[in-house]
This record gives C-alpha cells, structure tokens and sequence, in this order.
C-alpha cells in the first residue's frame, strides 16, 4: 500500500504538468517538447528565492510566474511565428527540441552540474489506510488538488474555458463565431506555463535532490500520459497521469524498479500503435 | 610532434567517414522519404554493439570475464561489420508499425524518440546483455593479430577504408533517390495522403526507408567502433539524434551532398573546435554551451535559412521548351482566366488513359449499400446505397455538411466506414486498403489543395503513372539503364498531357508555386496519369475560374465517352446542369434523391434541403 502513495504522489504531479502539456497542444497543434526545460527553469527560479531565504511555499509563486512568462515567450516568439509560416507539425517540434536543448544546457551552463536541494523539512509522517506519507507529500497533494479543481472550474464554468475548449476544437470556427483566439492562446499559454511551473517545482521538490537535466526524461511520462488520454484532453491528461502515475509506482514493488518506467513508454508506444487519439477519443478528434 | 597531428588527421578522417555516412542515412530516411527518425541513434548504437560482439571472444573467456554480453563469435573481417549492417535492417522492422500510415509524422517521431530513451535506459541497467552502463570495451579492430592497430599506417589505412564506404553509401543512395522510386518516397514526404490515395504503398515504401536507413546507419556504427575499440550507453544518448538533425538542417535536407556538408560542419567541428578551448572551472560548462549551441543553430537555420546551405535540387525532366526559370507564379486571381486549355481535343484519351479495352456498357461499376460514418457517436453518412453507372459522369450535391466528401473518402478508402459495403467492378472493396483501390482504378482526388510541392508539375504527373519499373526499391538499384527508357516514355506521355492541358512552360515548376486555378489542373492531370477507370471528383472546380471550368467539364464528358466513369462532388450547380447526369443529392447523410438535374429542380424537398439547409 506504501508504494500506493507513492504513486499518488507521482500521479498528482504528473496530472499538473500534463494538463499544461496538453492544453498547449489542445490550442496551438504543438507538441511542446521544450516542457521539461521550462519546468526545470522554474524549479532553480524556487530553488534561488529558497536559498535566499523566502520559504519554500512562498518562492513557489516566483517558479510557477518563470514557468508562465517562459511559456508565453515561447509561444509568443518562436512557436508562432514559425507556424504561420505553415511549416510542417515536425518542424515545429523540432525547433522545440532545439529549445529544450537551449533552456536545459544554458540552465546548466549557468548553475553547473551539481545537484542542488530545497531548504525545507519533509515534516511529520502520517499512516493512514496502510500508506505512509510525509508532510511535505500532503501538501503537495492537496496543492495538486485544489490545483485540479481550479483547473477544471476554469474549463467548465468560465466564459475563458468555453472559449478555450472552443478554440482546441475548431480554431477557425471560434474565430468566425467572434472568439478572439489570439487572445484565447495567449491566455492558455499563460496559464499553462503556470501549471508547468507548478509541476517544475514541486517535482523538484518531492525529488528531494535535482540539477539541470533532471526533467529531462519527465517528457516520456508526460507524453504517455497525455497519450493514454487523448492528445488535447485536460480531463483525459488527469485521468491519464493517475493510470501512469500509480502503476509505474506499484509496479516498482513488484519488478526492479530501474524499469519502473518502462511500463510508461509501453504504455506510450502501444497508444501510439493502436489509439493514437487515446483511450475515450476518437480519430476526428485529430 | 608531427606524427601527433598524422594520428589526429587519421581519427579526423575515420569520424568524418562516420558522421557523414549516419546524416546520408538520416536524410535519406528524412529529406527525402520525409521519415522522421528521432531514434536513428537506435540504428547506429545497434550498429556499433553488433559489431563489437561479433568480433569479440567469448564474454567468459576474454580478459578473464570482467565484462559481460551476448554472442562473443570472434568473427573476422568484415563479418562484423557486415552482420551490423544486417542487424540495423532488422531493428528497423519493429518501428514500422510507428511510422505506418495512420499516424500523424509528428507522433510518429515522438514514438521513435521515446524507444531511443527507452532503449538506452534498458541497456543501461540489465547488464548481462551488452555489459550495462559500463558498455563493451577492448573491441578487436579488424586484422589486429596481423597489423598494429595503433601504427601510422593502419590509422590511415582505415581512415581510407572508411571514407571509401561513405563514397559508396552516397552513390547507393543518389541511385536510389534519383529513380522513380525516390520521386514516389518525395512524394510521399510532401503529402503522404495523396501518395497513398495513388496507390503508393505507405507502410512498404517507409519499412524499406527504415530499413536501408537502418542498415547503414549500422555500419558507420560497426566502422566507429572497430576504430575507437569501446561503446557504452553513454555514447547513444537520444539527443545525439538530435545532432545529426541539426546537421542535416545545416547541410541541406534532401541534398546528399548537403548532409556531409552538415556531418562536416555540425558534429564534427563542433567536436574538434571544443578540443582546443583551454580547460575552465566548470568541468560541464563547455559540453552544456555546446548543447545550447546545436539548439540554436536548429533554430535559427530552420527561421533564416530553412533550406540549409545546400538546397534540395529542382529536378529538371522536361524534354520540351520549358521554362526553367519559373519559380513561383503570382496567384493574383486572374491568372486562372487566362488559361487556355492547350491542345485539349487532340488529345486521344482512350490511348492516353490506357482505357483501349473499355466497353461502354453502362453496367454498374461502383457501388454501396448501406454504407455509414460516424465520428464520436455522431452519424456523418446514414445508410447511403448508391449505384454508379460505367461511362457516365455522375454528380453529387448536397448542402455544406451533408456527408458528400465523406462518402467520397469511403469509396476512396481513405476513411473507414463504419458500417456497409463498397463493391468496385463485381468485387467487394470495403476493407480493401486505399492505395490498392488506387492501383485497381478507382483514384480520388482531394477537395483542399493536395499537390507535391517540392516535386515539379511534371514530377508530379509522372510520379502517379502506375506499374513503373523503377518505382520499386529493387528496381531503383538496377539503375537508369534498366528503368530509363521506360522513365522517358513516361515522361514524354505526361509532358503531352500537359500540353493539352496548356501548362507546358511551368512543366519544371514546383508545383507549390502554381496559381489555385492551375494547381486543381496539377491535380487533374495527376489523377489521369495514374490511369483510372473510375475517378472520383472532390469538388475540382472549387475556385477555378468559370470560363476554365466550363472547358474542364468539357473535358470530363469526353473522357467518360472514352470508357471511363466519373463520380463528381461539386456545388457549382451550373456545372451539375451542364455536364452531370444522373446527380444524387445527400442531405444529412443521407440520399435525398437520384435523377437529372431537369428532375430534382421540380422535386420541392430537394430545392428547399438544398436552398435552406
């Protein structure tokens, strides 16, 4: 059951990060695979107010700005003007591999390669229904929570999140209906890049330790995860990082856990075999 | 110091050789079959390892078993070398099912990307494979027991032998490129769709990409290997991938040429240049600047130079007056008008489309019953049953969303239905792939703008023609004297299409540089070549000048008198007045009515589904 936790954890964080991933997805067509660089980025921007003395949970408004401001400069000034060039979908994501490779390498040019950590306790452990949690992993938890259900009010409840899920289905639609979708995308990106650098932090934070490349392979549990649920979907990006997030966990009770992540990429290539367009979706939806 | 700089030439050499020969694979596989492999790192380090434990001794008996791995045959020259080349291939085979034809490129290359991390991570921990983390070492170089792999001599001697394979990998390759074959896998790199709905077999011609790709990619491996004597994990992370992408955008993707410019210029110089920065604090500083560094230079070439150094070449084939220099026409919207179809009624199209053993016997050629979409649990195409007559020209109207172009796509086989069946010449087709379709006759042309834009118009027409002899990867190997008479007739039948059609002075022209108008002809002219009996229409006159539509429809009414059938989704009613008869009007997926056009003015359901709906 411990190793439930474990998962919950893994999966809260994972739900944060892939609802951005996906939303950026969902609006621009973009696989943005410079993510994980963005997230890292906002993890130092915490981890450089943290040391400076500003508590943890206050330093991580700084990294969740970075991650907002990032993304938006991103989309603003290289993935845009590159796609109304109507430049093929792989063209764009390779421009964005070549960010990541800048984000994550000039981060590293900058802070080095030592492994760095959060001033902060983990807090008091708590037991209950057979798992073992941490204080630091609760709030976590409920961070991700609220996180969620903000995420989810947004989407169902507010004139912006009609207008966004309006904007994923059917751009040219939306615009024609009077949605300002530049406004609309500009807005995603905010807010997206603020769940990234959310996710950035606080997977820093339940790492313990983490340098510059740390997230690097963060993208392959993104990737499946948003996969499983359908490429685009906030609620199946949710849905998909609980299904990753707890059976990488579990299964590293049962197998060797170096290859606890492999289950994540099976998962990963058998989607992309079979239901590109994830489990509930169907292929108009791409 | 001298014979220092002589061993320092020598591994320039041997890592050149390697660079070079991994980008020609790359851009074979992505500048021009448009596969984007984001695991070609697989190729290589499969390559490298296959090599290694092939030549090595047995992992119990070698230096007293401190490493661990597989095989250990101890195999001489160039045994491992060739057995990684076979292994490459055969690695290729599982990643098919990736780049097969229903998943979008950019999916596609994510999968490739994430078996490479994938991969890496497994060979990395399960250590009795190819000893783990640590990776093989003391590989025999080829001939040690008879030569001193560290002397003067071997060093070049191997560098020569290097080089001499880059050599004729680029002249395999330019063989292979430079056929009909290479045309079709250009043609599907522009627009995988449309080379599919004119029966090119996706799924065949990407395996052998991957494959060949593969092999090679394997062999400058097995060549780096055999030189550098160990190969670890370390070696082959997934980003290295991305190196050899940023050489090829450098160089110039589909120019073969261009990709050993790039191998130069990318990863090779960037890794001598750092050999001479003196050493500074931080240990990781430079390796991380020159990460950022292969970033930038991505981004940047892909903004100001896209094309990279060396462009891809225009392919010149016209035997005509062509004028070569046309680069791009201005779609000023009044281009269109001024075409005039060339010598049109010449044309013999009984001859021209192969149609000589057609009898005009009015029997029913394509059919449906029942035939239905739904997308997300909402019904497109509803129970439509229709029956299309050999050696007429058929319409299809029906009001924005009335499910024309679906039902098109179905019969076309380039959508699935969900429920019915599709007969084609007595023949049940429903679940026949569409490139086959295409290859049996039944072609489609597409409703959006669906040329090859990097081929030629003339590229393009002939890139349709159906059963070419060089249009396989066998057939491209046997090169220009087995294919190319047969090449040059091809030619010569489409260049006489194209002069009826009046567009012989842009036969060297890209075709995305076409005004609209004249690339729906591109289009037409394309599905002609691949010699259908049925040929179904998506809207082809949508924003062609009338005057030209008019001559287009001309043109139709004569071929279908020449034996072949037409299946026309149109909303130009004048054009459905003029040239179409029967027309079936769909409304809401479903078949409205099915007459002449005198008879569905006079039926009221049909005016008003089609006026108010």
């Amino acid at each position: 059951m411990s190793s439930f936790g474990f998962g919950l954890i893994t999966a809260a964080v994972l739900a944060i990060a892939t609802v951005g991933f996906t939303m950026q997805f969902a609006v621009t067509n973009v696989l943005n695979l410079a993510y994980g660089s963005v997230m890292i980025n906002s993890a130092y921007v915490t981890y450089y107010l943290n040391i400076h003395h500003v508590t943890a949970w206050v330093a991580l408004i700084g990294g969740v700005i970075t991650g907002a401001v990032a993304s938006w400069c991103l989309n603003r000034f290289i993935f845009t003007p590159f796609q109304r060039r109507n430049l093929a979908p792989i063209t764009i994501v390779i421009v964005a591999l070549g960010v990541d490779l800048v984000g994550t390498f000039g981060l590293q040019a900058i802070v080095g390669s030592s492994y760095v950590a959060f001033h902060q306790s983990a807090g008091n452990e708590y037991h209950f229904l057979g798992m073992i949690l941490n204080g630091l992993q609760l709030i976590i938890l409920a961070v991700c929570a609220a996180v969620l259900g903000l995420i989810h009010w947004l989407l169902k409840y507010t004139r912006l999140g009609k207008a966004m899920r309006a904007t994923s289905a059917n751009p040219n639609l939306a615009r024609n209906s009077g949605v300002k979708t530049q406004f609309i995308i500009s807005t995603t990106w905010l807010i997206s890049g603020a769940l990234c650098g959310l996710a950035g932090t606080v997977f820093a934070m339940n790492t313990g330790v983490f340098e510059a490349t740390s997230a690097q392979l963060y993208i392959v549990l993104l990737l499946a995860a948003m996969f499983l649920g359908g490429p685009g979907e906030p609620y199946g990006a949710m849905l998909g990082a609980l299904i990753i997030g707890l059976s990488t966990e579990i299964s590293a009770a049962y197998i060797n856990p170096q290859y606890k992540e492999v289950i994540a990429f099976v998962v990963l290539l058998g989607m992309l075999a079979f239901r590109p367009y994830g489990i509930f979706g169907s292929e108009k939806t791409l | 110091m001298p014979t220092a700089y002589a061993f320092y030439l020598t591994t320039i050499l041997v890592y050149g050789a390697v660079d070079s020969m991994a980008c020609l694979a790359l851009n074979y596989e992505f500048g021009f079959a448009g596969v984007s492999n984001f695991g070609f790192i697989i190729f290589q380090a499969a390559g490298a390892y296959a090599a290694a434990i092939l030549s090595m001794p047995r992992a119990a008996t070698a230096n007293g078993g401190f490493q661990q791995y597989v095989l250990g045959w101890n195999l001489p020259w160039p045994l491992p070398w060739i057995g990684a080349a076979i292994v490459g291939g055969v690695v290729a085979l599982p990643f098919v099912f990736l780049v097969g034809k229903r998943l979008r490129g950019d999916f596609a290359a994510v999968g490739l990307l994430v078996s490479a991390v994938l991969l890496n991570e497994l060979v990395k921990d399960y250590v009795p494979f190819l000893n783990g983390a640590a990776g093989v070492s003391i590989v025999p170089a080829p001939f040690q027991s008879k030569w001193d792999p560290q002397g003067l001599g071997y060093q070049f001697a191997y560098g020569g032998v290097a080089i001499v394979l880059t050599i004729a990998v680029y002249y395999l390759l330019r063989r292979v490129t430079e056929s009909p074959y290479g045309r079709s896998l250009r043609a599907m790199r522009d627009n995988d769709i449309v080379a599919d709905s004119l029966g090119k077999n996706l799924r065949k011609q990407r395996a052998g990409v991957l494959v060949l790709g593969g092999a090679l990619a394997a062999l400058s491996g097995a060549i780096l290997v055999g030189f550098i004597s160990l190969w670890a994990p370390g070696a082959w992370g997934y980003a290295e991938t991305i190196v050899l992408f940023a050489a090829i955008i450098v160089g110039g993707a589909g120019n073969h040429k261009g990709a050993i410019l790039g191998a130069i210029l990318v990863p090779l110089a960037f890794e001598e240049i750092t050999r001479f920065i003196p050493p500074v604090a931080n240990p990781t500083l430079i390796p991380a600047l020159q990460w950022v560094a292969i970033g930038l230079l991505i981004i940047l070439f892909l903004w100001f130079r896209p094309n990279g150094i060396l462009p891809e070449r225009r392919r010149l084939l016209s035997t005509g007056p062509a004028l070569n220099t046309v680069e791009v026409v201005p779609d000023d919207g009044d281009s269109d008008a001024l075409i005039k179809l060339g010598n049109v009624d010449q044309l013999n199209f009984r001859e021209l489309l192969h149609l000589d053993n057609t009898v005009n016997d009015n029997r029913v050629i394509l059919s449906t019953t029942g035939l239905s979409k739904s997308f997300n649990g909402v019904t497109v195409v509803s129970d439509v049953s229709i029956e299309i007559h050999q050696g007429k020209l058929t319409g299809m109207i029906g009001p924005n969303g009335a499910g024309k172009s679906t039902t098109l796509a179905m019969l076309a086989g380039t959508l699935r239905g969900s429920s019915g069946t599709i007969f084609y010449d007595g023949e049940d087709i429903t679940s026949m792939p569409s490139f086959k379709r295409a290859q049996a006759g039944l072609v489609r042309t597409f409703q959006l703008a669906s040329e090859f834009k990097k081929l030629t118009v003339l590229e393009n027409l002939v890139s349709a023609i159906p059963k070419q002899s060089g249009d396989s990867f066998t057939g491209s190997l046997r090169g220009k004297r087995f294919w190319g008479s047969e090449d040059k007739a091809n030619i010569e039948r489409a260049e006489e299409v194209l002069e009826g059609f009046g567009l012989s002075q842009y036969a060297d022209t890209y075709a995305g540089g076409l005004s609209g108008g004249q690339r729906r002809l591109v289009e037409i002219m394309r599905a002609l070549l691949a010699e259908p009996k049925v040929l179904l229409l998506d809207e082809p006159m949508a924003g062609v000048h009338p005057n030209l539509a008019h001559k287009i429809g001309d043109q139709l009414t004569k071929m279908c008198e020449s034996g072949m059938t037409i299946l026309m989704v149109e909303h130009e009613l004048s054009i459905m007045d003029a040239f179409c008869d029967p027309v079936i009007v769909l409304a809401e997926g479903m078949v409205l009515a099915t007459g002449t056009m005198a008879e569905l003015r006079k039926r009221p359901e049909v005016v008003e589904a089609y006026l108010v709906g």
